[in-house]
């Protein structure tokens, strides 16, 4: 237990110490800001750059246009970013020969993996948190009418899928040893699950429900309990790319 | 008691046989030079003995305990210092420290007091606060040391500590592994020989994948008490003329550092002497200088691995 706080706390030193930490929460905070504001000022920006005599109606924003600048911006680029961030997570470590010292002292490998795997979960939790938050402040201060169904639900949803990246971005680095395999694995999963998606059969078990039916959520057309196989599938996923990252670490030559 | 025992321990890596039965026993208290050529399979051993490296066959003990590959026990009672140590470059000296000695289950009293102290012997007490990443590869060798004693192992491990170093370097690596001898048992590969023959008090040649010489310096140097016996003529043809003529087939005939010198290798060097004096006086060949040159560990070594 000691060993694995101390090796959290070197990560967490190395990911502020690297500006890791401040790239994400900045990036977030970006976004957080943009969400409501895009949403509240593209019709009145698209009104005001229309030629002359030219009306078109456009629809008052709503607080639904702000989640759904969200539910667009964090899941796609955010998650993208996020993932370029971490995805030397292992590597970095591999091609450097920084843990050779750390093991050798007697460090339990296991503790390696789980150190790793909580604090840019960490990292991650608080990025995502700063731009939920700023996202629900602006929007309370732009919109009188805030209700939406399902919302932590909504949001919930999204955080674990990212809490599934990582976990695929660190059994891809110790599968291949480098950054580009992390990536590479991640890419592949993704697609594989976007495939999966296709199949109306089992769509509803695949994680990419996760980031795809938020929307439907916040606008009660679907329940939350219409998530939970998806989310159930994506915790068990989570756990089972730990546990196979712990398992082949622990044979992997240094 | 040995605090190393390894025993008939084989390694392939592909069709590459690198080790084949080695044998090797490392009494406490010794700085113990482990001696072979690049790629002699020094590292690979080391690597077995950290469980860092499965072995084929064969067992190693540390402190009378197995090593395992992989999670192995035994590292509690090892310091390790890697030929190229890599740290975290964002950190300081201190931190690094710290984290190490956290990793090992020391109180934090505990690793401020001895990292004081380490810092101090090794020399790196006025960068203490310094990132690593600034660091020049002596001073990493340095720091690599200090961490490598912070848990005050009964082995410490070194595998080449001076090969990457400038002569400066070098010798305060040498003088800080002499000055801890006292503390640990220190096992220490490298191919430089004048290193060995500074610091060690026992040595173990490494060669085809064995064990080809064990023991102390000065009992290695009497069993093959190979003395040499250096001529050096006026001219080369004078020297080509003495070598055709030359022949004992108890005498070696060693590469020459020039082109007018004869380096003769003999197990019985007097008598080698005088048939050698015996030749020049017939043939009227007058050397420059004709010497008797005392056993090194380099010549020891090249018979071992020649």
């Amino acid at each position: 237990m000691k060993t694995y706080l101390a090796f959290t706390k070197k990560e967490l030193l190395e990911y502020t110490r690297t500006y890791k930490l401040f790239l994400m929460v900045i990036i977030f905070l970006g976004f957080g800001f943009m969400n409501p504001v895009t949403a509240k000022y593209t019709p009145e920006l698209i009104a005001g750059f229309m030629p002359e005599g030219m009306s078109v109606e456009i629809a008052e924003p709503t607080i639904l246009d702000s989640w759904s600048q969200f539910f667009s911006n964090i899941p796609q680029l955010g998650l993208i970013i996020m993932v370029i961030v971490f995805s030397g997570l292992m590597a970095n470590e591999f091609s450097k020969g920084t843990l050779v010292n750390i093991l050798t002292k007697g460090m339990r490998r296991e503790a390696v993996i789980l150190a790793k795997f909580t604090s840019a979960s960490l990292i991650w939790t608080v990025s995502y948190l700063v731009s939920f938050v700023v996202t629900l402040l602006y929007s309370k201060l732009f919109w009188s009418d805030t209700g939406v169904a399902n919302l932590a639900m909504a949001v919930g949803c999204v955080w674990l899928f990212g809490i599934l990246l990582l976990s695929s971005l660190l059994l891809g680095g110790i599968l291949f040893r480098s950054s580009y395999g992390s990536l590479l694995f991640v890419g592949v999963l993704v697609v594989v699950m976007f495939v999966l998606n296709v199949l109306q059969t089992i769509a509803e078990y695949v994680p990419i429900r996760l980031v795809s039916v938020n929307m439907e959520l916040l606008r009660g057309s679907i329940g939350a309990s219409e998530v939970y196989a998806a989310v159930g599938i994506t915790i068990g996923l989570t756990v089972v790319f730990i546990v196979i990252s712990m398992v082949v670490f622990n044979r992997k030559r240094l | 008691m040995n605090v190393l025992e390894i025993k008939n321990l084989y390694k392939k890596f592909g069709a590459q046989e690198v080790l084949t039965g080695l044998e090797l026993n490392v009494p406490e208290h010794a700085v113990y030079g482990f001696i072979g050529q690049n790629g002699a399979g020094k590292t690979t051993t080391m690597k077995m003995i950290l469980g860092l490296l499965p072995k084929d066959s064969g067992t190693i003990n540390v402190c009378g305990e197995t090593v395992n590959y992989g999670q192995t026990r035994t590292n509690r009672y090892i310091g390790y210092l890697p030929d190229v140590p890599e740290f975290y470059n964002f950190m300081n000296t201190t931190e690094y420290l710290r984290l190490c000695g956290d990793i090992t289950g020391m109180d934090k009293r505990g690793i401020t007091v001895k990292s004081d102290e380490l810092l101090e012997l090794v020399g790196l007490q006025d960068v203490k606060k310094k990132r690593i990443g600034g660091f020049s590869r002596g001073m990493k060798q340095r720091l690599g040391i200090a961490q490598a004693l912070l848990n005050e192992p009964k082995l410490l491990i070194c595998d080449e500590p001076t090969s990457a170093l400038d002569p400066v370097g070098r010798k305060e690596i040498l003088d800080i592994l002499q000055a801890v001898k006292d503390k640990t048992t220190v096992l220490f590969s490298t191919h430089i020989l004048s290193d060995v023959e500074r610091i060690c008090d026992q040595i173990a040649i490494l060669n085809n994948g064995k064990i080809a010489q064990q023991g102390t310096l000065a009992e290695i140097k009497e069993k093959h008490v190979v003395d040499c016996l250096k001529i050096e003529f006026h001219t080369e043809a004078e020297r080509e003329a003495f070598r055709r003529l030359f022949e004992d087939e108890k005498v070696r005939q060693a590469e020459c550092p020039d082109a007018r010198t004869i380096l003769l290798h003999s197990t019985q060097i007097a008598d080698t002497q005088l048939k050698v004096l015996e030749m020049l006086y017939k043939r009227q060949l007058m050397p420059a200088v004709l010497e008797l040159e005392e056993p090194t560990l380099e010549s020891l070594f090249l018979e071992v691995v020649g």
